[in-house]
């Protein structure tokens, strides 16, 4: 966790992108996303929170670039919450991104680019 | 720290190191060769060993002028707050039931004035004004013919704001209530003279002035009505009022800090003010910052500020390798705003965001200007992350 946070190299936004934003328990994240011909091509975020949603927002952005956009409406984050060890009170937080992944999965369902 | 070189301690008022002297003088008693005898055998051993503990009292009777014999030796501050509050309240249950204390008071005063609350006491909780002050006048109007204790605390773990424990000592002692001091955070840091100020009672402890940990002391002053009912049993040890056998090692380390304390009070409050300064001139101009307590009546070595739209746990992690506290180091494992700076009047999310930096005496300027870049770095970035910011 502290690595990630310490250097998170997906944070940024991306001009022209699919994006979601969401507020809640006291969290802020948005989440951009270049999809080409159903592709994750690259993915940035932004984030207001405690260490652990900023870290599991990089983990995140890290690991489905290059993956089916689909994916992302099955994205949960129990698996984020081990990996980074997140305590369970901050569940909520963690959530928070889960639902901001799901909305940009969402989003990209109807999403084009003038490469696809 | 040995553990690190690039660690940056800046969290003095949490725990300092212990004086190199202060060390030496602890394990010269400690060994073979020293005196590891308890103080309470009749033999010789035993005998030398009273006599280390009395030169020890003699030591922290000088940095307070008080009479050694007026001193308690506890395992720190919060057994001798407790043994204050609830000693000094239950001695006088007879006369009177009502209590007064502070919303800013540490944990180790609220949790006994709560438990007092418990038993059927009557507590006044005083709220501070917004630079962490009491305002006399409230006081004063609390104070009732029934009030038996006041407990008020010198200078603020968190804020470092220090309360004019002269005039509140001198209002308590008008009324008939006893003046009970957490001086944690002062004694051995600034003057103080028992033999002048109005209290009856004050808890301290040494490792926060460069002292081993697992040692305090509670002054129980010589006056018609000044007692304190113990809260341990057993061995009768220091007049019945808290047995157990005395660690002598531990005592000759809170006299000896006493000592180092006493001849370089003046020199240590020069050299906290300047690095304090320094600090402050490098991180004032950041926009949102707020200072929390009051600039003019605060202790030196402790600076305490909030910043706007940056959450402070996150804050806390960018800033390593500082080893700095959000809130007081008691409070710093939960996430919880401070109700210190709650009491303030801070929001809960400027209350969260609360950094204290506490300086000492092996804090150096470069140090300082480190941990200016650093915060300066850490909010930069996390106002970058979050949406909305430049990226």
């Amino acid at each position: 966790m502290r690595e990630l946070f310490a250097a998170p190299e997906h944070a940024g936004v991306l001009d022209d992108a699919t994006r979601s934003e969401i507020e809640d328990q006291g969290v802020r994240i948005s989440l951009y996303a270049d999809i080409r011909a159903g592709v994750v091509r690259a993915l940035r975020f932004q984030a207001w929170g405690c260490p652990h949603v900023i870290a599991a927002a990089e983990a995140f952005c890290d690991t489905y670039e290059g993956r089916p956009a689909s994916e992302m409406l099955e994205f949960t984050a129990t698996g984020l919450m081990q990996s980074l060890s997140v305590p369970v009170e901050k569940t909520g937080r963690i959530l928070v991104l889960e639902d901001a992944v799901r909305s940009l999965g969402s989003a990209a369902g109807g999403a084009s680019s003038p490469d696809d | 720290m040995a553990e690190s070189q690039e660690l940056i301690y800046l969290d003095y008022a949490a725990s300092t190191p212990v004086d190199s002297s202060v060390a030496r003088a602890m394990t010269d008693l400690m060994t073979a060769d020293g005196n590891y005898a308890n103080p309470s055998s009749t033999h010789a051993a035993g005998r030398s060993s009273v006599a280390h503990i009395a030169h020890a009292a003699d030591q922290l009777g000088r940095l307070l002028n008080i009479d050694p014999g007026t001193l308690i030796w506890t395992s720190g501050a919060t057994e001798s707050d407790n043994l204050a509050i609830l000693g000094a309240a239950r001695y006088r249950r007879d006369r009177g039931r009502h209590l007064i204390t502070m919303r800013t008071e540490h944990k180790a005063v609220t949790d006994p004035f709560a438990e007092l609350e418990k038993q059927g006491f009557d507590v006044t909780w005083l709220e501070p004004e917004s630079n962490g002050v009491l305002d006399i006048a409230k006081l004063e109007a609390a104070l009732r013919q029934d009030t038996q204790l006041v407990s008020i605390m010198h200078v603020n773990n968190e804020t470092g704001v220090i309360q004019d424990i002269e005039r509140i000592g001198a209002l308590c002692r008008a009324q008939g209530a006893l003046f009970h001091v957490d001086a944690a955070q002062s004694v051995g840091k600034v003057p103080i003279d028992l033999e002048a100020l109005p209290v009856d009672l004050m808890s301290m402890t040494a490792h926060k002035v460069y002292g081993p940990k697992g040692i305090g002391a509670l002054y129980v002053a010589t006056r018609p009505g000044v007692h304190v009912d113990p809260l341990l049993f057993g061995g009768g040890q220091q007049r019945r009022l808290r047995p157990g056998t005395l660690p002598a090692q531990q005592i000759v380390g809170f006299g000896m800090a006493a000592e180092v304390a006493r001849s370089r009070m003046a020199a240590d409050l020069d050299q906290l003010t300047a690095l304090r300064d320094q600090f402050w001139s490098g991180i004032r101009d950041i926009p949102g910052l707020l200072r929390n307590g009051d600039s003019e009546m605060g202790f030196p070595g402790i600076l305490n500020v909030s910043i706007e739209d940056i959450e402070g746990e996150s804050l806390l992690l960018a800033l390593e390798p500082l080893c700095v506290a959000t809130g007081s180091a008691c409070n710093s494992k939960s996430q919880e705003p401070s109700y210190v700076l709650r009491a303030l009047g801070r929001s809960d999310a400027l209350a969260q965001s609360a950094i204290r930096f506490s300086f000492g005496r092996n804090t150096s300027a470069d140090e300082v200007d480190i941990a200016i870049g650093l915060y300066r770095r850490a909010v930069n970035k996390l106002r970058s992350l979050a949406p909305g910011g430049a990226t």
